[in-house]
């Protein structure tokens, strides 16, 4: 790999860029909104603002660890169908046990178990990632329509959906825990020595492992994060819906790549923080709740997300050639 | 030098086992266990499936000949499908929407072309780009519903036969054939192999990276137009979900097949081969009454098995 | 002396930033001979290969073609007067067969338009093959072919291209002796047909056994031009050898050596090199010489955990260690790769980043990252090796060679690391840098380190070790104590005479 490339890479020492880049990608939002704002009356209404909040939510948590693999310059195609096993399975622990807090376990542990499992097809198998985890993509599809079997899984114990939507001094549930993991995946990357180490494979694996760096284990825990977090998520929509379908959650995917890549995180690695995700998945989830307010036909949906990661990806390209 | 009797292992003819074993596996497993597997009509039904699988799987060997990969080709497809139905329905000609497919096939391999050769950017991401906008445009066409009212003569393109012979298993030789001619009997066919095993030689000869990319890409959406044709007159209609994931078959077929990701390293034969392995696979379990859902997990397994297998080969 | 050189090279200059490559000059080369182009590495035979074939431009000098005035500004117009290069790295694809890879972009085109004539390009691909006595069969696929027939195919496609050049580049030294014979013959027949041949080479049994003129180059200059039958390898290796030392680094005396720091004993892996015995002690530098290609970077890749080994041990420190590049970081190895660029650094990361990143685990025990702490650490490490750099948060790619060198160092100096392995420390290096390198490296081991030091100039490991160990085919084929290392004896050994 052409390491001279790499350019556009930023770090803690480099972090006033960082700064001033999340700045422009902020004023985007304010843009956006200001312009939501006056195009529709319903905008501006606690209701909608709410709303937005809480569906950025869902797309950061599932971001959130996706920014992590791309930081090492990996893809993983498969949360959105992890999303759906996981949910899946979750519910049927609730409804079997009536544990909501086993239910939860189930719901992470299936996705860490899955992302695990992306983790040792691309470090001991040496599949690129784009293929082992899309390949993972139709296999959870194909376990989770089979393991419903077109079913419903609803009714889920109130305590339980106050995790989607549930309110705590006015604000929905579902915020708190991305600010809670907005400051995990923030310190974690920024302030511990893996994290560290994450940055320093996407930017140039082979000088990581030769400086000491066990490059597959932290491969591997990144994959591990990304399931995990696609675990969570789909507990969030799970408590949210208050049912679970196979086909929960599976056009989550092409969004939740848009957030990364929107954010700043560069798909060549090294570059990208998970504060850009945060403001990434506000962006995006402002474009798709822009449709729907101004009543444009869902079927938009993927055409405009699909054009957006186009554009992020050029630019983040555009950058690394100026780089050079 | 005496390498006259030149060794067998040299030769892609060594892969032969790696498929065909898989093959002969998958049919002597589903000989014993279902009767209805091993019986001409059921034989004729599985090529005759296979036959749009081998038009998306022959553009796939290619593209991913070039270290290339082509995740739209299915909902290329798709659209081009919807596409070709509205048209039909519309205008009555037959061939007007079949020019129509083609030219929504061409468009979309010459926007994957022009990303990923003049804009760079990598060809998983880029076709995953245009998978979402090729959805989009099927949904929005078909706002979710699915196009009926489909004339006669286009169903008949699957339904039909000359000497005996279904028209789709005449055009997927066709296919077959043409694409081996391409790839290696032309300029382009050569320039495909170098472009996978060192681009670098190509610049050295003095031929454009850049516009053999591009027909690479075009040539994908091409054939997705033509499966179009036979997908619209198998299903007597276009639905917006109806080649989605196509691409994943055709890329295990591809992978099944011994056509590895690095280095230029493809061959056209054992991507035939593979599809038959797929189309045999989900055949086998249909008669076994496997839900289609369990199918995907074992054809996902299959190309993982593939991989792995490939990999150890490069290791060797 | 009224013959007209088919091709002539007079008073070329070139110089690098801070370095001068080549100073005034002069080649030529006759039809039907070869002509021995020797040299120490460094000395400039590339430079000169590749302003012939038009990679580089020369500053100053001119070219002249059957003694015509001609200018090289490009590949292209090098191509135009038969000038062909056989590259290390073959520009050939590997599924293809040997055919349509000697005529890749030259396709002979079939009646049916963009088909091409593949019993054409075949039957001709035999005429050439046969014309430098190549019996293959030109459907072979390439990737099937070991490494001489690639060269092989490689110099078919320069001569169909009508090359009345070709520059070879140290053909044989992926070849077995069979195949290394079989070379030597097609090139006697190249010769009958009059093609030039400017052959580079280390081996002076080739350069004698092949050679129908010698010339040395030696710190970018002409040092003589030769007939094989009047001069002697022993006048030769003088010849190529004797250059003044770097009068800017005197060698300090040294600690006497302390206990065995590194113990490698028959050491054997895949990547090319078996039963690999040395030691390293405490306070010493430890040279490890021999040709390109011999096996030492391999051999410093598997001691420090990089590569698979498949036989041996290795103690540090007296424990035993292999396999893991992270617990040899962590026991105090450093590695400072060949290739700085794409192995010793993240070129786009900051100056700091990279300072800090192999001692993350030692600075930061507990797994948190504190930048306050890392940004001192690095600055430390600044100060100390004196790199020059505005801030810590330079990308490192914008520092000079020189200071990059040192931030791989400084990299390690923070882990406290104690044994360091350098390979080939001031490649790439300019002339006044390098003085500063050799000064970190006795810093080193004046603190008690141990070291050992890959190099392809032998003056340096003469000038630098304290003994050395020489490679030769991926084994150790002497050891050279202090008294006994000369570039002569370094020489003597590591090239097969």
């Amino acid at each position: 790999m052409n390491t001279a490339a790499r350019t556009a890479v930023r770090s803690r020492f480099t972090l006033s860029r960082d700064v001033m880049q999340a700045f422009y990608r902020l004023l985007g939002v304010v843009l956006l909104c200001a312009i939501l704002a006056t195009l529709s009356d319903v905008f501006l209404t606690t209701n909608n603002i709410l709303n937005v909040l809480r569906q950025s939510a869902l797309l950061f948590l599932m971001a959130s660890g996706l920014t992590l693999v791309i930081l090492t310059a990996g893809l993983d195609l498969s949360i959105g169908a992890n999303v759906a096993l996981s949910a899946c399975l979750a519910a049927s622990v609730i409804k079997i046990t009536g544990s909501p807090l086993l239910g939860m376990a189930t719901g992470i542990g299936c996705g860490a178990v899955i992302g695990l499992a992306n983790g040792i097809l691309v470090t001991a198998l040496r599949i690129p990632s784009f293929i082992a985890t899309y390949g993972m993509m139709w296999m959870l599809t194909g376990v989770t329509y089979y393991y419903m079997a077109g079913e419903t899984i609803h009714g889920f114990p109130p305590e339980f959906r106050q995790l989607g939507s549930g309110y705590l001094l006015g604000v929905p549930m579902p915020v708190y825990v991305m600010v809670l993991f907005l400051l995990i995946g923030g310190l974690f990357a920024q302030r511990t020595v893996w994290g560290q180490q994450i940055y320093a494979i996407g930017a140039n694996p082979v000088t990581a492992r030769l400086s000491g760096v066990p490059v597959e284990r932290r491969l591997v825990l990144v994959y591990a994060v990304s399931g995990a977090m696609a675990g969570l998520a789909s507990l969030i929509i799970l408590a949210r819906i208050n049912s679970a379908q196979g086909d929960i959650g599976e056009d989550l995917t092409l969004p939740a790549i848009a957030a990364v890549l929107v954010g700043g995180t560069s798909l060549f690695g090294g570059s990208g923080t998970v504060a850009g995700t945060l403001i990434g998945a506000l962006i995006l989830t402002l474009v798709l709740n822009a449709m729907n307010l101004l009543q444009i036909n869902s079927s938009w949906q993927p055409l405009v997300t699909g054009v957006i990661v186009l554009l992020a990806v050029w630019i983040d390209t555009r950058a690394r050639r100026i780089g050079e | 030098m005496s390498t006259r009797g030149f060794s067998l292992a040299a030769l892609p003819v060594a892969r032969v086992p790696g498929v065909a074993i898989v093959l002969v596996v998958l049919c002597a497993g589903f000989g014993v266990t279902s009767p209805g597997f091993a019986t001409p009509a059921n034989i004729a039904n599985i090529l005759t499936q296979s036959t749009i699988l081998l038009l998306l799987a022959l553009p796939m060997t290619v593209i991913i000949m070039t270290e290339g990969l082509d995740l739209s080709i299915g909902a290329v497809l798709t659209f081009a499908s919807i596409v070709l139905a509205v048209t039909v329905i519309a205008t009555g000609s037959p061939t007007l929407a079949f020019l129509a497919a083609l030219g929504v096939g061409l468009c979309f391999g010459l926007g994957n072309g022009v990303l990923i050769a003049v804009f760079d950017i990598p060809p998983f991401i880029t076709t995953l780009g245009t998978l979402g906008i090729a959805q989009g445009l099927s949904l929005l066409v078909t706002d979710g519903q699915s196009v009926v009212g489909i004339p006669r003569s286009i169903e008949q393109i699957y339904s039909g036969t000359a000497a005996g012979i279904p028209f789709p298993i005449i055009i997927a030789a066709l296919a077959y054939f043409i694409t081996h001619a391409l790839l290696y009997h032309t300029r382009f066919g050569t320039y495909v192999f170098a472009l996978g095993g060192n681009r670098e030689a190509l610049r050295v000869a003095g031929i454009s990276v850049r516009g053999m990319l591009i027909r690479v890409y075009v040539f994908g959406g091409l054939m997705a137009g033509f499966a179009a044709l036979l997908m619209t007159a198998r299903l007597n209609s276009a639905h917006p979900t109806a080649g989605i994931g196509m691409e994943f078959d055709a890329i295990a077929a591809v992978a099944v097949g011994g056509t590895s990701f690095e280095r230029g390293n493809g061959w056209l034969l054992g991507t035939l081969l593979g599809v038959i392995a797929v189309g045999v696979l989900r055949n086998g379990l249909n008669l076994l009454a496997v839900p289609s859902s369990v199918q995907v997990a074992c054809i996902g397994a299959l190309v993982i098995v593939a991989l792995f297998i490939d990999g150890m080969r490069a290791e060797r | 002396m009224t013959v007209v050189p088919l091709f002539e090279l007079r008073g070329i200059s070139k110089e690098f930033p801070g370095v001068k490559a080549l100073d005034d000059v002069s080649f030529e080369i006759r039809a039907g001979e070869v002509h021995m182009l020797v040299g120490e590495n460094g000395a400039g035979k590339s430079t000169l290969m590749k302003i012939l074939c038009g990679a580089y431009r020369a500053d100053r000098g001119s070219f002249f073609n059957n003694g015509e005035p001609v200018t090289i500004h490009d590949s292209t117009a090098a191509r135009k007067f038969g000038i062909a290069v056989i590259f290390q790295d073959f520009t050939l694809v590997p599924y293809l067969d040997i055919a349509q890879n000697i005529f890749l972009g030259r396709e002979f085109s079939s009646r049916l338009p963009g088909f091409i004539d593949r019993r054409r390009i075949h039957a001709e691909a035999k005429r050439v093959l046969d014309m430098i006595g190549f019996d293959i069969d030109p459907r072979m696929p390439v990737h099937g072919l070991g490494v001489a027939q690639q060269q092989m195919v490689e110099i078919a496609k320069a001569l169909s291209q009508d090359a009345r050049i070709l520059v070879m580049d140290e053909p044989t030294a992926a070849l077995s002796d069979r195949e290394t014979e079989l070379l030597f013959a097609m090139i006697a027949r190249l010769k009958k047909n009059g093609v030039a041949i400017i052959y580079i080479s280390h081996r002076l049994s080739e350069v004698f056994a092949l050679g129908d003129r010698i010339t040395v180059l030696r710190d970018g200059s002409n040092i003589a031009s030769l007939l094989p039958a009047e001069t002697t390898p022993d006048q030769l290796v003088t010849l190529m050898v004797g250059r003044p030392v770097d009068t800017t680094y005197t060698r300090p005396s040294r600690p006497t050596p302390g206990a065995v720091v590194l113990d490698v004993k028959n050491l054997s892996g895949p990547s090319g090199f078996s039963d690999i015995n040395l030691t390293v002690r405490a306070g010493e530098i430890v040279g490890l010489s021999g040709l390109v290609g011999s096996g030492r970077t391999e051999v410093a890749r598997a001691i420090f955990g990089a590569d698979r080994v498949t036989a041996g041990e290795i103690r540090l420190f007296g424990e035993p260690i292999g396999g893991s590049t992270e617990i040899s970081a962590l026991r105090g190895m450093a590695l400072i790769p060949e290739n700085r660029k794409t192995q010793g650094l993240a070129l786009a990361r900051s100056v700091g980043d990279n300072i800090v990143l192999a001692g993350l685990r030692k600075l930061f025990p507990s797994g948190f990252f504190f930048p306050g702490r890392a940004m001192k650490a690095a600055r430390a490490i600044i100060e100390k090796l004196r790199i020059a750099t505005p801030t810590l948060r330079r990308p490192v790619a914008t520092l000079s060679g020189g200071n990059q060198q040192k931030v791989v160092v400084g990299k390690w100096l923070n882990a406290d690391a104690r044994f360091y392995i350098f390979d080939e420390p001031t490649r790439g290096i300019d002339v006044g840098a390098k003085a500063e390198i050799f000064r970190l490296l006795d810093g080193l081991v004046h603190n008690g380190a141990a070291i050992l030091m890959i190099s392809s100039e032998q003056i340096e490991i003469v000038h630098i070790c304290d003994r050395a160990y020489v490679m030769r085919s991926g084994r150790i084929v002497g050891e050279l104590a202090h008294h006994e290392l000369t570039e002569a004896n370094i020489v003597r050994l590591g090239i097969h005479q």
